[in-house]
C-alpha cells in the first residue's frame, strides 16, 4: 500500500468511529479580528504611517525625502525598479542610481526601492508580489528596503487584504525591518532581510 | 524519595540557564497578554473561534487532506506522503537527488527536528544548514531547541560567542548585534550557494492550496529567493479549510508567540515563483508528514492536532520556568509537548508516559491557548492511560497496601485504632524513606482515625437527638 493510501485509510479509521463531526463555524471575519480601536482610528494613509513607524519601519513624505534619507543614513548606491525608474533624478541628486538588479549585487548595492502590490494600514504592512517585484532578492538583500506604495493598494485590515489576494505564486507581506530577539530575547534589526525598511505613496 | 525525571533535571539546571528561561518566557507571556489585551480586550471569543475551526478542519481531516492535495498539484506542487521518520527523510533525499541538488538551507521547522534531517542528510553527504539564527546555532552546537519558537533561550551570549569563535565566525565577541551581523554575512552565502530550501508551513489552505510561512528573520524569504528547488515538510493537521481562515489565524499566532501584531515576514505561496522572475524556486513540492499524527487522530487526545505552535503554552507554564525545554527530552517541550510528545511516540510511548504527571493542572497553558486546547484535560487522558499501562510512577508511594486495608474491613477497623501508636513514636525513627522525605516539609496532625466509627456506633438513636 502506498503511503498516501495508509495516511487516508488511518484517518477514515480514526475518524469513522466518531459520532458526530464538529460544524464549520459561522463567524463574520470583521467582527472577531478587528482590533477593537481601529473603528476610532485614523483614516487608512495616516493609519498605516504610525503603524508601519510603530514597527521599526520609516515614512518618508516624498521621494526626495526618502533620498536623502538614506544618504544621510549611510547608503551609497540604490537600485530602482522599473515602475519607479522616472524617479531616478530625485535620487541620482544623493545616491548612485542602478537599474538592474543581479545576484551578484547582493552585497555590492545598499538600498532597493520596488513598488508593493498593496499595504495594510492596521499593520503597516506591505503586500510585494513576484509580478510586481522584478527580483525577489531586491526587496531583501539591501540593507535598506523602500516599498513604494500606491494610495488606492491600501486596505484597512488584514482580513481586507486576505479577501483580495492578487493571483500570484508569491505573496509576501512585509511588516517592519527583519528582526530577532534570538540573543538574551535582546530585539536586533536586520538578520538576514533589511535592517531598514521603509515607505512612501504615490 | 524517587523524583520524575523532569525533576531531576531541573535539579540540575544552572542557575543561570533557569534564570534566563523563565525570565524570557514570563515576558514572552507579558507581551502576549498585553498586546491582545490591548487589541481585543477579551482574547476569548477569538481563541474560540480559531479552535473551533480547528477542530472542525481536524474532524473532517479526510476530506481537506484530499482537498489540499487536489489543490497544490492544481497549483504545479508536487504532493508526497511520508507515513514514518524514515519515510519523510527518505522522500526528502530522493526529491533532492532527482533534482541534483546537494546544498541544502532550511528555514526553522520542528517537523524536520522530528525526523532529524540535518544529520540524515550530512550522512548521505549533502549539506545542510539551518538558517534561523538560534536553529543555526542550535546546529553548529550539535544541541537541540529548548523552545519552539526561541530555540536557544537556554544559551547565553557569552555561549554563542564561544560557539562562533569555534566556527571561525571571527574572534570572540559576545556584542548581540556583532553575532547577528556575522551570522548574516555568513548565511547570506550559503542561500545563494545552495540548491534546495527545505522549510516547514505554519498553515496550508485546503480550498486554495496556498501554504503560509512565517518568519521575523526573513531566512524563509531568502532560502525562497537563492535557491530552485523548495521542498516543504508539513504535518498533516496543518491544514485550515478558506483562505478567510487566515484573518483568524494570523490576527493570532504572531500576538500569541512573540506579542507582535504579525511576524515582519508571511509568505503566501502557491506553487513556484513565477517563471519570469530571475530568483525564487522553479519547482515546489510538500511533502505530508504523518509521523504519529493519525494514531494521535485516533486517540481521545486528538485536540491537540489544533496547535499551531506558539510557544504561548510553555512561555506560561510554571514547571517550563522552572525545569527549561531539556528537561522534556522530546522535540516539543512544555504543556504542548507533555501532551504531543508521548502521542507522536506512538510505540515508544512508556518512554515519555511521565510528562504528563510534570503539571499542577493550573491551568494556564490552556487560558493562552490560541486554539483553545484543553490541555489539563489531555494531560489527565495521557496519565489515566499510564496508568492502565502500568507504567512505573516514581514519587508516587505504591497503593498495594492501602488497596489491601481498605478493602477489608476488618483489617482497616484494627489498622484505624492501632494507628494511634503513631502519636507515641518518634517521627524520624519510622523507616519509610517516602514518609521520611514527606516529613522535612510537612508536620503531621494527631492522630484521628476510628473517630467517625466510634460516634456512629454510639451516636443516639433517631430523634432521641432532636429537641422538641
Amino acid at each position: 500500500m502506498s503511503h498516501r493510501d495508509q495516511i487516508f485509510q488511518g484517518i477514515l479509521k480514526a475518524l469513522t468511529p466518531l459520532p458526530e463531526r464538529a460544524a464549520y463555524p459561522d463567524y463574520d471575519t470583521a467582527a472577531t479580528t478587528t482590533p477593537r480601536w481601529l473603528p476610532a482610528a485614523e483614516d487608512n494613509e495616516t493609519l498605516f504611517r504610525q503603524r508601519l513607524t510603530g514597527t521599526g519601519g520609516f515614512f518618508f513624505e516624498s521621494p526626495a525625502d526618502c533620498a536623502a534619507w538614506l544618504k544621510k543614513d549611510g547608503a551609497k548606491s540604490v537600485y530602482l525598479a522599473p515602475q519607479v525608474a522616472h524617479l531616478a533624478a530625485e535620487f541620482a541628486a544623493h545616491l548612485e542610481v542602478v537599474a538592474e538588479y543581479t545576484r551578484d549585487a547582493v552585497d555590492r548595492i545598499d538600498a532597493a526601492v520596488t513598488v508593493a502590490d498593496g499595504a495594510i494600514a492596521e499593520s503597516g504592512t506591505v503586500i510585494l508580489t513576484d509580478s510586481g517585484t522584478p527580483d525577489r532578492l531586491a526587496a531583501l538583500a539591501p540593507w535598506w528596503h523602500i516599498a513604494v506604495v500606491p494610495r488606492p493598494t491600501l486596505v484597512r485590515t488584514i482580513g481586507e487584504a486576505i479577501a483580495a489576494f492578487p493571483a500570484d505564486p508569491g505573496i509576501v507581506w512585509i511588516t517592519g525591518p527583519s528582526k530577532t530577539a534570538d540573543v538574551e530575547g535582546i530585539l536586533i534589526q536586520g538578520v538576514h532581510g533589511p535592517g531598514r525598511q521603509g515607505s512612501f505613496f504615490i | 524519595m524517587a523524583h520524575q525525571k523532569i525533576d531531576t533535571y531541573a535539579a540540575t539546571l544552572d542557575p543561570e540557564v533557569r534564570q534566563a528561561v523563565r525570565s524570557n518566557s514570563a515576558a514572552g507571556t507579558e507581551k502576549r497578554y498585553q498586546i491582545l489585551g490591548a487589541d481585543f480586550g477579551d482574547p476569548d471569543p477569538l481563541r474560540k473561534l480559531a479552535g473551533a475551526i480547528k477542530q472542525h478542519t481536524i474532524e473532517h481531516l479526510d476530506q481537506y487532506l484530499e482537498q489540499a492535495e487536489r489543490s497544490l498539484t492544481a497549483n504545479g506542487v508536487k504532493v508526497h506522503f511520508a507515513v514514518s521518520t524514515q519515510d519523510a527523510r527518505q522522500a526528502v533525499l530522493d526529491i533532492l537527488n532527482q533534482t541534483g541538488c546537494r546544498k541544502v538551507v532550511k528555514s526553522k521547522s520542528m517537523i524536520s527536528e522530528e525526523i532529524h534531517l540535518n544529520d540524515f542528510l550530512e550522512e548521505h553527504g549533502l549539506e545542510s544548514v539551518e538558517t534561523d539564527l538560534g536553529e543555526y546555532i542550535v546546529q553548529i552546537d550539535h544541541d537541540h531547541p529548548s523552545h519552539i519558537v526561541k530555540p536557544i533561550l537556554h544559551k547565553n551570549r557569552r555561549d554563542i560567542a564561544k560557539s562562533f569563535e569555534r566556527e571561525g565566525l571571527g574572534d570572540y565577541n559576545d556584542d548581540p548585534e556583532t553575532i547577528t551581523r556575522r551570522a548574516r554575512a555568513f548565511l547570506r552565502q550559503k542561500y545563494l550557494q545552495a540548491d534546495a530550501a527545505v522549510t516547514g508551513a505554519n498553515f496550508v489552505v485546503a480550498e486554495s492550496g496556498r501554504m503560509v510561512l512565517v518568519t521575523n528573520e526573513g531566512n524563509s524569504r531568502f532560502c525562497l529567493a537563492g535557491t530552485r528547488v523548495h521542498i516543504a515538510l508539513i504535518g498533516v493537521e496543518k491544514l485550515v479549510p478558506h483562505d478567510r481562515d487566515l484573518a483568524v489565524f494570523l490576527n493570532l499566532l504572531a500576538r500569541s508567540a512573540t506579542g507582535q501584531q504579525l511576524t515582519v515576514y508571511t509568505e503566501f505561496l502557491s506553487g513556484a515563483a513565477l517563471s519570469a522572475r530571475p530568483s525564487g524556486p522553479r519547482e515546489m513540492h510538500v511533502v505530508f508528514v504523518d509521523n504519529g499524527r493519525v494514531d494521535t487522530l485516533a486517540s481521545n487526545c486528538r485536540e491537540i492536532l489544533r496547535c499551531i505552535r506558539c510557544g504561548a503554552c510553555m512561555n506560561v507554564c510554571p514547571v517550563y520556568r522552572q525545569a527549561s525545554g531539556h528537561a522534556y527530552r522530546s522535540i516539543y517541550p512544555g504543556p504542548l509537548g507533555a501532551v504531543l510528545s508521548p502521542m507522536l511516540a506512538g510505540k515508544n510511548f512508556s518512554q515519555l508516559g511521565d510528562l504528563p504527571k510534570a503539571s499542577s493542572l493550573c491551568g494556564a497553558c490552556n487560558e493562552v491557548c490560541p486554539v483553545d486546547i484543553p490541555i489539563p484535560d489531555l494531560l489527565l487522558k495521557l496519565r489515566n492511560r499510564a496508568k492502565e499501562e502500568h507504567l512505573p510512577s516514581p514519587g508516587t508511594p505504591p497503593m498495594a497496601p492501602f488497596a489491601m486495608l481498605a478493602t477489608a474491613p476488618m483489617l482497616w477497623r484494627t489498622a484505624m485504632h492501632a494507628g494511634v501508636a503513631l502519636d507515641l513514636t518518634p517521627k524520624n525513627l519510622i523507616p519509610v524513606p517516602a514518609l521520611q522525605e514527606w516529613l522535612k516539609i510537612r508536620t503531621l496532625p494527631a492522630w484521628r482515625g476510628g473517630k467517625f466509627r466510634s460516634w456512629y456506633k454510639h451516636r443516639p438513636a433517631k430523634g432521641k437527638d432532636r429537641q422538641p
